[in-house]
């Protein structure tokens, strides 16, 4: 080789091996902190958030999700108690549609069958609330503000114990967020009573924090008003009547006229049920009307999908796709002024006992829509599914041109706002806790009838009882009353149910394993 | 609880032939003692080694073995060419990938039990962008002591791909190419109309109520739904490869299109792929080389369910009622009522098709539904390449560095027109055009120094090494326009102006995993004698918190080939014995990101009262600081013999074990969290039996060469998590679990109540009481089934529930073989499975007037007709129907014939004469018979999804494989 070749190998080869190396030391290191460098995108470390309002009230929020367990997913509660009530089957596509729904028309409920969000759902909601409590204090925000997030948080949490306690009836006490090392496994289900005392007392600690009247973007937040009335209910069921008809006196206010808090009876009983079109120049104008006083809002602009159906971002009402009656469809006849119904799922078929306890009565029409007669009249046909009456919840049947016009299937994306407590309800419950007797209960309760032009019968009772049923029906509180009376067994003996053991449903089986927990007598 | 664990013992013999068929179309004589082959060499991690050195268990496959299998996706070609590696197709759909395992399932925690797949160093999340024409061999590392060096993600096996490089000599052009027609090899028993109508009205009458249709005879055969959906699918294939060089570069360049369509409705059902592969390297100086590969593939796709039984065309086949018409000619027969709203969809004569009265949900007319799936499509582009260079220097050392990349973009496109196929399956609202574009990024760069030298008769290598990685660099964006002013997928387009309410935007971004390494390797032999190869390996994750980032993975394996002892008698009967035994540890870390912390996230909303969603933000689980890695550790014991100088023989023993398997722990309900966390709980323990022998022989213008292979697994699990028995794994509709993960049993194995018989008249019922006098099945009617009380406690009920057999097949088993005469060749492959049940799924429950197969006819009618099936009944208070129990397990056992394949090389002195050196012509039959007495479609039944890929066995109505006929050419110039 001759020295010029040497020469340019010796260069190639330097050459080479600087490359190499240099190649080589680009390398990132392998150190600790190039693998801790990864971020988790979209997401808040837990010990550092609640450092302002904003994230606070974002927390706040979360509390609140929860809320849509009344009527949002297919395990929503207004329809799984409707149909273990005197007034409504299951129904559905068959006997086994929906194990959960069917175990309660029938009593034949278990664990196993026994669908766990009821259980789980609350519970997170609880969690949150909990979080909420002991994170908000530490934010830098205004303090007034803070103490009435904390009292919304306090109150929600509360109506969620109320919940899981008239449900379950054991069920663990946990006020404080659980972290990893506590020894969860190991919580202990408190006494009924103990769980009262305590919720009762949030709410009354609450109360002075929380706003009298809302802003009109605020209407379905936790006010005064709404805090009395829950605190009403829970010391209602709490058997503490006194307590509870002094709370309702405070919601209720003069019988048949304005309360402290704007609370009014609406003149027009089925304005309660009806949903303005999307495309009218109001169309949430029957919502938070003035008898509304703690109402569940939905709307059809989160595009809710199956995906996520009945969870977080979920916010159609459900309860209107399974109500409405199978394959329905108007038959092409001349002058047809039938209903142009959306075609559900058809659960919750009204009992023929509850049609004709209803004859006579104004709100008969309001409630129940009879398919029965427009099938008879030639007008309509429809499908019938598991517990056919002819008779289908008309209080949330929505009608073709309510369908969505946003993306996202129409059946989960219904607008209609379902409202868990309304003055009505506690004009009756005040009756009901003051003894049903006295000027005050008489009042109340002709309030209510007159509102549909009803004339007034003697206060009693039995009086409020048959009231509450033509007043309520459909909107998930019948089943709690009957239990609450003592009246369950009786009258619900046509469907299975059994005297002390069907008063409070079965824990979830896949909540018992390896916990304290003691599944509830009967299951 | 009480769950009685009955130790039943799967033991699967996984049992491959595996047939080397080397084309030989020399004429070479007294190939006996005298052939000296030049010694094998396979490709190890970071490296080669001489096939008689090897101390691992490497089942290596060449080239030559799979170049004429016809199969379009490249992991199929391993079916049943290596023991212990099982391949199940995930259906018969064009383009459906293959579920690879190799010795069984390994976790059940994290992450799938994929094995690693290695393409040119290159680590990649997938292989179905690889040409399968392209690779030069696939090497498969099974046991720990070979795959150790790949330490992270290795725990589940790792498979190497070498990509053809070309050889120096002068320039070869290849043409391979086929064309075939593929139709269902199978179809169900169902019942036609007459017979339907008549099992219906039998169910109402059971039930105390009228019959529903007043004249079964009327419907006559009526409609065969299986008829409207198969068809004949195309298949074909076309190739063209470049592989030249000289002393100085190398290189291979090939191009290939292919495209299949399925026998599935075939116009929404298909599968196309153009592929280009650039391979070559350099010898710049005699120091230095460098190289580079790379790759490109773009797969255009679309797809029906194929294993689902909420909708898709197969389950609305399988379920529809024959009375109903596929195109409505006959207005008699059905009621107009039901096809009274605009958007029906009509043929192209204008009849409406058919819909059903009865069974609706998500089962709809199939040739109704292929319209509105029109123009739909799946798309994806791969680039995969590589550059290295490699420096030697001081005669012994040689340092190489490599940086290997792949990027993937893919996506969708999605046309809903407005339609009507029935009352629970229709979009009358508006149209709506999706697209959802995603793509991910991953690169990595690795530095190995090794030293190779020889002391006399010690050969040493040692190889130390370093690497980063970063994986899921990733995002993507979906996008929907609503309400477009037309109403054929063919005008849809997004270039028309939409107002922001009809849009729906929505996107994500990948969280990264970072992944840092250092490995290393001694190799050490004497005089090809006595052999040693020792590895370790350190791996941090980024997904673990800080003070568990590192794991530590050792190996180390030891071989004696026997027969080169100096007191090794020569003999005619073993010619060659190699005993050796490893022993190595792997981890695994495939989980959520984060689970170690604490976060807050998003999606707990709520809407205020002015109709605004407000987003809530939650935790979304309970953190757990001590996650750690995963860890597989296996002990592998084996002999490779030569035996009569024909035959091979190999013989494995292995026994693997998993600790610490990352998965999400139940916690109370109580504790409020949406999410679980996730624990290292669980163990699970392979163990197995391997076994190929192979026979190969040359006359004078005959050939022939055999391959089997035969592995058993005996998989248990040993540990969960909290000391639970079991946890529940595969559902089924209404009925629940099937399947558990139960502790001392296989993985997956099926769980469900038993009977005894069925009850023949009421006095049967009346005397079957518990040993308290009380009647067991006190609601029973005479023909339902008598329920057992396994656990005795006096109740029939869940608690009742035992292991009714496994998921997982005992035996696997193939054979190859290839024989070739003169200028002809042959070869044959079949694989098959036995010791598996399969569940068969495929009526929907909650459907009472889904369609039914004849097995149906079989039931009980009266006293004394039937012991084995139960009355029919729509209420089905006892559960016959709606229970899990073994009406609806069957065997599973199965042979089939998977290729049979027939060529013909045209005489040299012919083709010279046209200028190409060789012209093969070729005919292959794929799946061509099935042994199997399982009665649906297919009993080779991966899992339905990504998600559940080792929830296998249970067919929800399962895309059979197709039987196959395909003319094809290999051409050389």
């Amino acid at each position: 080789m001759t020295n010029k070749m040497k020469n340019k190998n010796l260069i190639y080869k330097g050459l080479a091996v600087a490359f190499l190396t240099g190649l080589s030391f680009t390398n990132i290191g392998c150190s600790n902190s190039y693998l801790d460098e990864v971020q988790n995108s979209g997401a808040f470390s837990t010990d550092s958030y609640f450092k302002n309002e904003q994230q606070s009230f974002s927390a706040l929020i979360s509390v609140y999700d929860v809320l849509r367990k009344y009527s949002a997913g297919f395990e929503n509660t207004v329809t799984f108690f409707n149909a273990g009530s005197d007034d409504f089957y299951s129904g559905g596509g068959s006997s086994s549609d929906g194990a959960g729904i069917q175990g309660m028309n029938n009593y034949m409920i278990n664990p196993n069958t026994m669908p766990a969000s009821y259980w789980k759902d609350y519970y997170q909601g609880i969690a949150r609330a909990n979080l909420v409590i002991e994170k908000v204090p530490g934010a830098s925000m205004n303090e007034d503000l803070k103490k009435r997030y904390i009292a919304e948080a306090r109150v929600l949490r509360s109506l969620y114990y109320f919940e899981l306690v008239r449900m379950f009836g054991n069920i663990p006490l946990i006020l404080k967020s659980i972290t990893v090392s506590d020894d969860y496994w190991n919580i202990p289900q408190a006494k009924p009573g103990d769980v009262y005392a305590q919720i009762e007392n949030d709410v009354i600690a609450a109360i002075p924090d929380l706003m009298m009247t809302p802003a009109s973007s605020d209407k379905g937040r936790i006010t005064q008003g709404t805090a009395r009335a829950i605190l009403g209910k829970i010391y209602l069921y709490d058997k503490k009547m006194p307590e509870a008809a002094a709370q309702f006196a405070q919601v209720n206010g003069t019988p048949g006229g304005t309360s402290q808090y704007g609370y009014k009876l609406v003149a027009d009983y089925a304005d309660l049920f009806k949903v303005a079109l999307e495309s009218d120049p109001e169309p949430n104008k029957y919502k938070f009307l003035s008898e509304s006083i703690l109402e569940i809002m939905h709307t059809n602009k989160g595009s809710s999908d199956w995906g996520f159906w009945g969870q977080g971002k979920d916010e159609g009402n459900s309860i209107n796709v399974m109500v409405g009656p199978r394959s329905y469809s108007l038959k092409s006849v001349p002058n047809n002024d039938a209903p142009d119904i959306y075609s559900g799922w058809a659960f919750n078929t009204v009992t023929e006992n509850y049609v004709s306890f209803m004859q006579g009565d104004p709100r008969l029409n309001v409630t129940v829509f009879n398919a029965k007669k427009l099938v008879a009249e030639g007008k309509v046909i429809y499908g019938p599914a598991f517990a056919d009456t002819g008779y289908f919840l008309n209080k949330y049947l929505p009608t073709n041109a309510l369908k969505t016009s946003l993306p996202g299937p129409a059946e989960l994306n219904f607008r209609q706002n379902y409202i868990a407590i309304r003055l009505a309800d506690t004009y009756l419950m005040e009756a009901e806790a003051l003894g049903a007797s006295g000027a005050r209960a008489q009042a109340l309760l002709d309030a209510v009838r007159t509102r549909v032009g009803l004339p007034s019968v003697p206060v009693s009772l039995q009086a409020i009882k048959d009231e509450r049923r033509r007043e309520l029906a459909g909107e998930g509180h019948r089943w709690f009353d009957l239990v609450r009376w003592g009246d369950a067994p009786s009258k619900l003996a046509f469907k299975g149910f059994k005297a002390n053991k069907n008063e409070i449903l079965p824990i979830p089986f896949n909540e018992l394993p390896n916990t304290a927990l003691k599944q509830n007598p009967g299951y | 609880m009480n769950v009685r664990i009955s130790r039943s013992v799967g033991v699967v013999a996984v049992l491959y032939f595996t047939a080397n068929f080397s084309a030989q179309t020399s004429k070479a004589k007294d190939t006996l003692a005298k052939e000296n082959k030049i010694d094998e060499v396979v490709v190890i991690g970071y490296g080669t080694q001489k096939k008689s050195n090897v101390t691992g268990a490497i089942a290596s496959i060449k080239a030559s073995d799979i170049e004429n299998i016809p199969s379009g996706k490249p992991e199929q070609v391993l079916q049943g060419r290596a023991a212990g590696v099982s391949v199940v197709t995930n259906s018969g759909q064009p383009g459906a990938a293959a579920t690879v395992r190799v010795r069984g399932i390994t976790s059940f925690g994290a992450g799938s039990n994929s094995p690693l797949w290695v393409v040119d160093g290159i680590v990649v999340d997938n292989i179905g962008w690889l040409n399968q024409s392209d690779i030069e061999s696939i090497e498969v590392l099974k046991d720990g002591a070979s795959s150790a060096i790949y330490g992270v993600s290795a725990a589940k096996g790792v498979i190497l791909v070498t990509t053809k490089k070309g050889k120096k000599g002068k320039l070869t052009l290849s043409y391979n190419g086929f064309y075939g027609f593929s139709n269902a090899s199978k179809k169900l028993d169902l019942l036609d109309a007459t017979q339907y109508a008549k099992i219906i009205n039998e169910g109402f009458v059971n039930d105390g109520q009228a019959p529903r249709f007043t004249n079964p005879e009327s419907f006559g055969k009526g409609t065969n739904w299986q008829d409207a959906i198969f068809g004949t699918g195309e298949k074909s294939s076309h190739e063209v490869s470049i592989t030249g060089g000289n002393e100085k570069s190398t290189y291979y360049t090939s191009f290939g299109y292919f495209d299949q369509s399925g026998i599935v409705l075939s116009d929404i059902s298909y599968y196309k792929r153009i592929n280009a592969r650039f391979n070559s390297t350099h010898k710049v100086t005699d120091y230095l080389t460098i190289g580079q590969t790379f790759a490109y593939t773009h797969v255009k796709s679309q797809g029906i369910s194929a294993n689902e039984e909420f909708g898709g065309p197969l389950a609305s086949a399988v379920n529809l009622d024959p009375t109903t018409p596929v195109v409505v000619t006959d207005w008699s027969m059905v009621d107009p009522g039901g096809y009274t709203n605009p958007y029906i969809i009509r043929d192209s004569e204008g009849r409406p098709y058919g819909i059903s009265r009865y069974v609706n949900n998500e089962m709809t007319n199939p040739q109704a539904f292929r319209h509105i799936q029109q123009g739909n499509n799946n798309w994806s582009d791969d680039f995969v390449g590589n550059v290295f260079a490699e420096l030697k220097f001081l005669d012994h050392f040689t340092f190489k560095t490599s940086l290997n990349g792949k990027k993937s973009y893919w996506g969708s496109r999605t046309f809903t027109p407005k339609y009507y196929l029935s009352p629970n399956f229709n979009n009358t609202n508006f149209n709506s055009l999706n697209k959802v574009e995603e793509n991910k990024f991953e690169w990595s760069m690795e530095n190995t120094l090794t030293y190779q030298n020889k002391f006399g008769d010690h050969n040493i290598n040692i190889m130390v090494g370093q690497g980063v990685y970063r994986y899921n660099i990733a995002g993507g964006t979906s996008l929907t326009y609503s309400n477009l002013p037309i109403d054929n997928w063919q005008d849809a387009s997004f270039n028309f102006d939409t107002s922001p309410d009809n849009i729906i935007a929505k996107g994500w971004d990948g969280i990264e995993t970072r992944k840092a390494s250092y490995f290393g390797r001694i190799i050490y032999d004497y005089a090809d004698k006595y052999l040693f190869t020792g590895t370790i390996r350190r791996d941090g994750s980024s997904k673990f918190a800080t003070n568990q980032h590192w794991g530590t993975f050792p190996s180390m394996s030891l071989g004696w080939n026997v027969h080169k002892e100096n007191f090794w008698p020569e003999n005619k009967v073993v010619n060659n014995l190699k005993v050796r035994g490893g022993y190595g540890v792997l981890g695994n870390d495939e989980m959520d990101n984060f689970r170690y912390a604490s976060f807050m996230v998003s999606g707990s909303n709520y809407t205020n009262s002015s109709n605004n969603i407000i987003i809530g933000y939650a935790p979304s689980t309970l953190e757990n600081p001590n996650l750690k890695w995963e860890q597989t550790s296996q002990l592998n014991i084996a002999a490779d013999l030569k035996l009569f100088n024909n035959f091979t023989l190999t013989a494995d023993w292995y026994k693997k074990k998993t600790t610490d398997i990352l998965r999400q722990i139940n916690i109370p309900g109580y504790v409020g969290v949406p999410n679980l966390p996730w624990s290292n709980v669980g163990d699970m323990e392979n163990t197995g039996i391997e076994l190929e022998l192979g026979y190969k022989k040359n006359w004078q213008d005959f050939s022939i060469s055999v391959n089997g292979n035969f592995a058993t697994i005996k998989n248990k699990v040993l540990r969960l998590e909290d000391d639970i028995e079991y946890f529940n794994l595969a559902s089924f509709q209404t009925m629940g679990a099937v399947s558990r993960v139960a502790v001392g049993q296989p993985y997956g194995s099926f769980y469900g109540q038993t009977y005894s018989g069925v009850f023949q008249n009421q006095a049967q019922i009346d005397n079957y009481v518990n040993a308290n006098g009380v009647k067991l099945l006190p609601d029973a009617k005479p023909g339902d089934f008598m329920w057992q009380d396994n656990n005795g406690d006096g109740k029939i009920d869940d608690n009742d529930k035992v292991n009714l057999g496994s998921s997982i097949p005992k035996y696997t088993f193939g054979l190859t073989v290839n024989m070739s005469y003169k200028n002809f060749d042959l070869m044959m492959f079949a694989q098959g499975q036995a010791g598996n049940k399969i569940f068969q799924g495929l009526r929907r429950l909650d459907l009472p007037d889904a369609n039914y197969q004849t097995r149906i006819l079989d039931r009980w009618t009266g006293e004394g007709s039937t012991n084995d099936n139960p009355r029919l009944t729509r209420l089905d208070s006892n559960h016959n129907y709606s229970w899990m129990s073994n009406y609806y397990l069957q065997k599973g056992d199965y042979v089939r014939l998977k290729i049979v394949q027939l060529g013909y090389t045209i005489p040299q002195d012919v083709t010279k004469r046209f200028g190409m050196s060789k012209v093969r012509l070729y005919i292959t039959g794929e799946n061509l018979v099935t042994f199997t007495k399982y009665t649906g479609y297919d009993p080779e039944i991966a899992g339905r999804n990504n998600s559940e890929q080792d929830i296998i066995g249970v067919d929800r109505a399962y895309y059979p494989q197709a039987r196959t006929f395909l003319i094809g050419a290999n051409i050389q110039f």
